[in-house]
């Protein structure tokens, strides 16, 4: 017996052992932490909403509530703070209604296609804005599209330029007018304002803070 | 490309079937991005008419359409080869072969045609699913499990039947969890977290796991191929590829679930896993370059000259194990920390990532395999390259490259401003989309787009002309022997 | 050095074992990496009685 010749690393079956072992154990991982993020990203319930339970993704019935997205210290970025209620065009929805509402809204983005154009909590096509937070943007809340659309409340300027976006252009590119219905428009705004309170790490940062700030661009050349 | 006639395999001239299926896909890919790529510059461009949003669709999806219809011509190019077998249901293999391309072809004309349907259940199962790569609606997705199952076991059951050489036990293997992976992007939810939490089961695990073992396996049948590499030693590496792809790649599977509503605990796992992601990558790399010197330094020493007896394959291989690790390595590891990605995520910086790692890893080899697929067609004992190879592999290459610089620094100017500077939104978006900086970088891509596609269609071209060509030529030159023998 | 979860949800394996700076990333990869060196050590013994 030499110990001269035995170099396991020129051994194929060493290889191959280890190569079942990393991924044998890699998707057990994976698959034990899928269990647990299953979980956590499991959407809330109204009686959640109503007791102030945190939910990572909350009920249809958010769209009831005030949203907002402030810096949390403890946390150390920004997540979407749910507030007092609100009237959603107009009156709020029963915890059925509102689940029906989102499901057409989820429907309507992917029968339209939204994602190849815009990007969904940051994945899709990079040709137009990131909707993660569209909800809050402040072209809907400081008057600019309100004024434009001829709405008083931001989510009826949002269904109306949902219907005829190429009517109301802000930049030579525009969206295009995809036929969407005003049941369908109204069902994606709540499906935007819904996405707009789940919780994404504080992603995107600083979100449409220092806009108005630096109106204009840097006008680098 | 245009004849099987030297192929002795049913299998085979079977891939070849796929590859000019997988060519003409090809084309329509590059065609579908030019029309993007004008729509960024000039936004009016085909305006209500042929949106971007469905030209960008018919682009990815060609995309992974051509690759998939490459990917199973390569396995079963391969089948008689590794196993010394006929693939054993060749009559329903090429039954399916038919099946499939008629059903990309209605999914094609749907998405160019009807382009977007209702809010309804209906579109998602006739029109297109608006999953961003999966657009394909659900009766293609059931037709494509289908016909995948059947594509399974042609190389399931021809494996146990034949030969179990290392390569072929990977590619079983590998097989098995690539088609397996489909099925996890084939249900809706009205929680957009949970859809894209399993979207990316099927994205992520494909290009950075099975679809990567799957061009290890195909570096590996193409070395042997090509420069007579001793089989020991390439499945060594195969199998220490395998480790290190699946090690990284499985559990960096997380630098996707940093913002989309998962768990802050998967920062860091994405983070680490994602982060040695390019450590294969670096092996495939020197293994074949490794690989190549050592068989031409026996060759020397035999006294021939020349180890390689197909030149443009073993071009487009190097090229991929460059590809790979610059496109999807380097650029891939750009932005994979969160603490950058926060501010990189969606935007251009993953489109040049996206262009450089889908031509990098994946094109490349599977143009390889074309010319080994060609050079057993037309039963060419040594292929070199044509002028048209030469012109192909500089302009694709060339293009693509300066195609990724340009949006890479794109997407930098929109990090900086939109992102890191204005927060993100609506005007912050703009601000940044009309600054001189980043409209000369699409500017340059589009140039870039346009070269590529000149790469493009020399490379049809020269697939098409080269095996008529270079055979010709050996009979004349092998006539011209046996006469002054 | 170590840090207090301030995750929603803390009430799990995993955000336990993120207790600051890659602490779960370097356990989850401990645990794949360790077992080699099991594997390593068999396969050496094997090779040595073949010898």
């Amino acid at each position: 017996m030499s110990n001269k010749s035995a170099s396991v690393w020129t051994s194929i079956r060493f290889w191959r052992r280890s190569a079942a072992w990393v991924t044998g154990t890699a998707t057990v991982l994976l698959i034990w932490l899928t269990f647990d993020t299953m979980g956590q990203i499991s959407m809330g319930s109204d009686a959640d909403l109503a007791k102030g339970i945190k939910k990572r993704i909350p009920a249809a019935t958010v769209i009831n509530y005030h949203i907002d997205y402030k810096m949390d210290d403890k946390r150390g970025h920004e997540v979407p703070v749910i507030g007092e209620k609100e009237k959603f065009f107009g009156k709020e929805w029963s915890a059925k209604d509102a689940a029906a509402l989102l499901h057409l809204g989820k429907l309507t983005s992917q029968a339209k296609n939204c994602m190849d154009c815009h990007t969904l909590l940051g994945n899709g096509g990079y040709y137009a804005p990131d909707l993660t937070k569209a909800w809050l943007d402040t072209k809907w809340n400081d008057g600019t599209m309100t004024g434009i659309t001829g709405k008083n409340t931001k989510e009826e300027a949002m269904a109306e330029f949902l219907m005829h976006p190429s009517q109301y252009p802000t930049h030579a590119r525009m969206m295009p007018d995809l036929g969407i219905t005003k049941n369908e428009a109204v069902a994606l705004v709540a499906f935007l304002k819904h996405m707009s309170s789940i919780d994404t790490n504080g992603f995107p940062r600083n979100f449409s803070q220092s806009a108005k700030r630096l109106e204009g661009g840097t006008h680098a050349h | 490309m245009l004849t099987d006639a030297h192929l002795k395999y049913e299998s085979q001239k079977l891939a070849m079937n796929y590859f000019r299926v997988a060519l003409v896909l090809f084309g329509a890919q590059l065609v579908m991005g030019l029309i993007v790529a004008i729509q960024f510059v000039y936004p009016g461009f085909l305006f209500e008419i042929f949106d971007f949003s469905v030209a960008r669709m018919v682009h990815i999806n060609a995309l992974v359409v051509w690759m998939l219809f490459a990917m199973i011509g390569s396995v079963y190019y391969m089948i008689p080869d590794e196993t010394g077998e006929e693939a054993v249901g060749i009559k329903l293999g090429k039954l399916a072969f038919w099946v499939l391309t008629a059903a990309i072809t209605v999914v094609v004309l749907v998405f160019i045609f009807v382009q977007v349907g209702s809010g309804s259940e209906a579109s998602i199962w006739f029109i297109n699913e608006g999953r961003e790569y999966l657009e394909a609606p659900r009766w293609a997705d059931i037709g494509i499990v289908a016909v995948i199952l059947v594509f399974y076991y042609n190389v399931f059951a021809t494996y146990i039947k034949g030969k179990r050489t290392g390569i072929m036990t990977v590619m079983v293997a590998n097989l098995f969890a690539l088609a397996g992976l489909y099925l996890c992007g084939m249900f809706f939810t009205d929680n957009i977290s949970m859809d894209q939490y399993w979207w990316w089961w099927v994205i992520h695990l494909w290009v950075e796991a099975t679809w990567e073992v799957f061009v290890g396996t195909l570096a590996a049948y193409a070395l042997i191929k090509i420069i007579g590499a001793k089989r020991e030693i390439v499945e060594m590496w195969l199998w220490i590829e395998v480790l290190m792809l699946f090690g990284s790649g499985i559990l960096g599977l997380g630098h996707h679930y940093f913002w989309i509503g998962t768990p802050e605990y998967w920062w860091e796992i994405g983070a680490l896993f994602s982060a040695l992601e390019p450590v294969p990558l670096v092996a495939m790399f020197v293994h074949v370059l490794y690989d190549w010197g050592k068989e031409q330094g026996h060759a020397e020493a035999k006294g021939d000259a020349k180890v390689i007896n197909n030149t443009p394959a073993m071009a487009w291989i190097v090229a991929n194990a460059f590809g790979n690790f610059l496109g999807a390595g380097i650029w891939g590891f750009f932005h994979t920390l969160p603490q950058v990605n926060i501010y990189t995520h969606g935007t251009q910086f993953t489109a040049a990532h996206g262009h450089l790692s889908f031509f990098g890893a994946y094109a490349t080899i599977l143009i390889a395999m074309m010319y080994l697929a060609v050079q057993g067609a037309y039963g060419i004992k040594r292929m070199t390259m044509t002028f048209k190879t030469k012109m192909s592999l500089f302009l694709t290459i060339f293009g693509v490259l300066g195609m990724a610089v340009a949006l890479t620094i794109a997407g930098y100017e929109q990090v900086l401003v939109e992102r890191a500077d204005l927060g993100g939104g609506w005007d912050a978006f703009f601000t940044a989309q009309n600054l001189p900086w980043y409209i000369q970088a699409q500017g340059w891509r589009l140039v870039m787009g346009i070269v590529t596609f000149a790469g493009f269609v020399y490379l049809a071209w020269d697939l098409l002309t080269i095996g008529a060509v270079e055979s010709a030529q050996e009979e004349s030159e092998g006539a011209a022997a046996a006469a002054t023998a | 050095m170590w840090e207090t979860c301030a995750d929603i949800s803390c009430n799990n394996l995993f955000a336990w074992l993120n207790q600051g700076p890659l602490t779960l990333t370097l356990f989850l990869h401990t645990v794949v990496v360790i077992p080699m060196f099991f594997i390593y050590f068999q396969e050496k013994k094997r090779l040595q009685e073949e010898n």
